[in-house]
């Protein structure tokens, strides 16, 4: 295996239609490293995380993971790679037709050929990581929206992925769930030296857990990083829009409200009216 | 346009997960989910074809009974029954009913775990979803729905009998020796065609809707309606076409 960054995105535009999403994303993460993708909601995290894994193909720009381009990848090949990383979807995406247990088995069952009272066991283990032993026979209708996400997780590391994917994995969840997440995250990068992305916006957390970040800017420069390195390099960035973010203040480069004068004109401006009936 | 390529590829990626992938040593599809399938599409749907094949024997044998009547014909109602049914009514109304039950399901099903991310999600832990949940769909269609029709036959059978039996003095015995004199053995295969394909159809279009769904819930049950609209259009067309080619294999001048 080549001693390269596990993934590196070179240069990521995505256009929908002609609003630029991704505009010039490049960025690497190493063996081990815990890497946090921070930014306002709605710029474009979850969607950058989406290339990442494959579900989306960029306009242009470049992905290698583990060493490979796969934005030119075969399905097939695209296929072997998957089963080396877990990916933690944001609402869980559990298939709401089988159980919590069945739904942690999901891809032991279906990517190895192991003993089904292995597998059971398997699926004990990884419960009881998240914390949610004696689920198993639940569907996921029956469980709460929290408690969802953390069985998606335990699926995301059931196969021990080399490579871990979240997607805002606390958020929803009580601060002792969180610290319990964080602390699991932790344990999976320290001490498995598995690799993760984190897509979140819960501050505490990403310094918790984090080695690497970025941070994606909003308004003028959506889409674009405006902010990359180790936790104190983004904590002590100079960007007002950085520590705006990082403080958590209602005003600042990223504006609260647009121009006063414009307002009126925005209320009572007749381009939006004549959308949709409610 | 696009649709149609679309169909065409998904049919392809169905056959190549239920014949070629095993082969090549790749999971193929789980027996249990096609049984699981098989289950909910079929066995399930034995009430409804029951009392829609039940009803439409009866229509049929009264308004035969009724027209043979003026030219004292009345016995002739069995033959009637035998080509109508087993040829036409029988796979159509199956049809109809599996529409209407199990193809809008599909669609729902597989729409709302397109837009809630599960077919995403199944993807990136590398699970085909055409293996993982199109092909059991589609086998168990493409077994339930002959064999639905075959009971759908029976039971509209059952239905002009009572007729004959009650309203034209004909005894059970007559009635069956009748009915198996006059059907031929085309006239059932001809049905039993035409299920299979039109089951094939049913399955594939169901699962194509799903796939394709876009915009939450609204776009669940748009693509729901399109689906069974799309559906029993092609089920009718096809149905004309199938009927026009055994029309000529078997043209009646021989």
């Amino acid at each position: 295996m080549s001693s390269g960054p596990i993934i590196e995105v070179k240069d990521l535009v995505r256009k929908f239609g002609n609003r630029t999403v991704l505009n010039g994303i490049s960025f690497t993460v190493e063996k081990g490293d815990t890497m946090i993708i921070m930014g306002g909601s709605g710029c474009g995290k979850s969607t950058l995380l989406r290339h990442i894994i494959g579900s989306l193909t960029p306009t242009s720009g470049s992905i290698k993971i583990f060493g490979k381009e796969t934005t030119t990848m075969s399905p097939k090949e695209m296929e072997a790679l998957r089963l080396r990383f877990g990916m933690n979807f944001q609402f869980g995406a559990l298939l709401q037709s089988l159980t919590v247990g069945e739904n942690v088995a999901l891809p032991l069952i279906e990517n190895s050929k192991v003993d089904p009272e292995i597998i059971d066991l398997v699926v004990k283990m990884k419960l009881e990581l998240v914390g949610l032993t004696g689920f198993e026979n639940l569907k996921p209708a029956e469980i709460s929206g929290g408690m969802r996400k953390r069985v998606g997780l335990a699926r995301a590391v059931a196969l021990d992925p080399e490579l871990l994917f979240s997607d805002e994995p606390t958020s929803g969840l009580d601060p002792i769930m969180t610290a319990v997440i964080d602390q699991l995250t932790l344990d999976l990068t320290r001490k498995l030296d598995m690799t993760a992305v984190v897509v979140t916006h819960d501050m505490t957390s990403a310094f918790r857990i984090g080695t690497k970040m970025i941070v994606l800017g909003a308004g003028k420069r959506a889409g674009t990083i405006i902010a990359s390195g180790t936790p104190d390099d983004v904590r002590n960035s100079p960007d007002p829009e950085v520590q705006q973010f990082i403080k958590g203040e209602p005003d600042g480069p990223v504006p609260l409200k647009l121009a006063p004068e414009d307002y009126i004109d925005r209320l009572l401006g007749h381009e939006r009216s004549k959308g949709k009936a409610y | 346009m696009a649709g149609l390529s679309q169909f065409f590829s998904l049919n392809a990626q169905i056959l190549y997960w239920i014949f070629v992938a095993p082969l090549r040593g790749k999971p193929g599809v789980r027996p249990f989910a096609v049984f699981h399938q098989m289950v909910r599409i079929g066995v399930q749907a034995v009430p409804m074809v029951a009392l829609t094949s039940l009803s439409i024997g009866v229509t049929l044998a009264m308004q035969g009974a009724h027209e043979l009547a003026r030219m004292g014909a009345t016995s002739f109602v069995p033959d009637l029954l035998a080509i109508s049914l087993l040829r036409e009514l029988a796979p159509l109304l199956t049809g109809v009913v599996v529409i209407g039950r199990s193809g809008s399901a599909i669609t729902a099903e597989l729409g709302t775990m397109k837009v809630s991310e599960e077919i995403e999600a199944l993807e990136v832990m590398s699970i085909n979803p055409i293996r993982f949940l199109v092909a059991p769909r589609f086998l168990a269609l493409v077994i339930m729905m002959p064999c639905l029709v075959v009971f759908s036959n029976y039971v509209g059978f059952v239905g002009g009998w009572l007729i004959c039996q009650f309203a034209l003095d004909m005894n059970a015995l007559s009635y069956i020796l009748r009915l198996v004199d006059s059907a031929s053995g085309m006239d059932f295969f001809s049905g039993m065609i035409k299920s299979f394909v039109f089951g094939w159809l049913i399955a594939v279009i169901s699962c194509q809707k799903g796939l394709n769904v876009t915009g939450g819930a609204e776009g669940v049950g748009q693509s729901t309606t399109n689906s069974v609209v799309l559906s029993i259009l092609v089920m009718l067309v096809v149905d004309a076409l199938l009927t026009a080619c055994f029309f000529f294999i078997e043209s009646p001048t021989t």
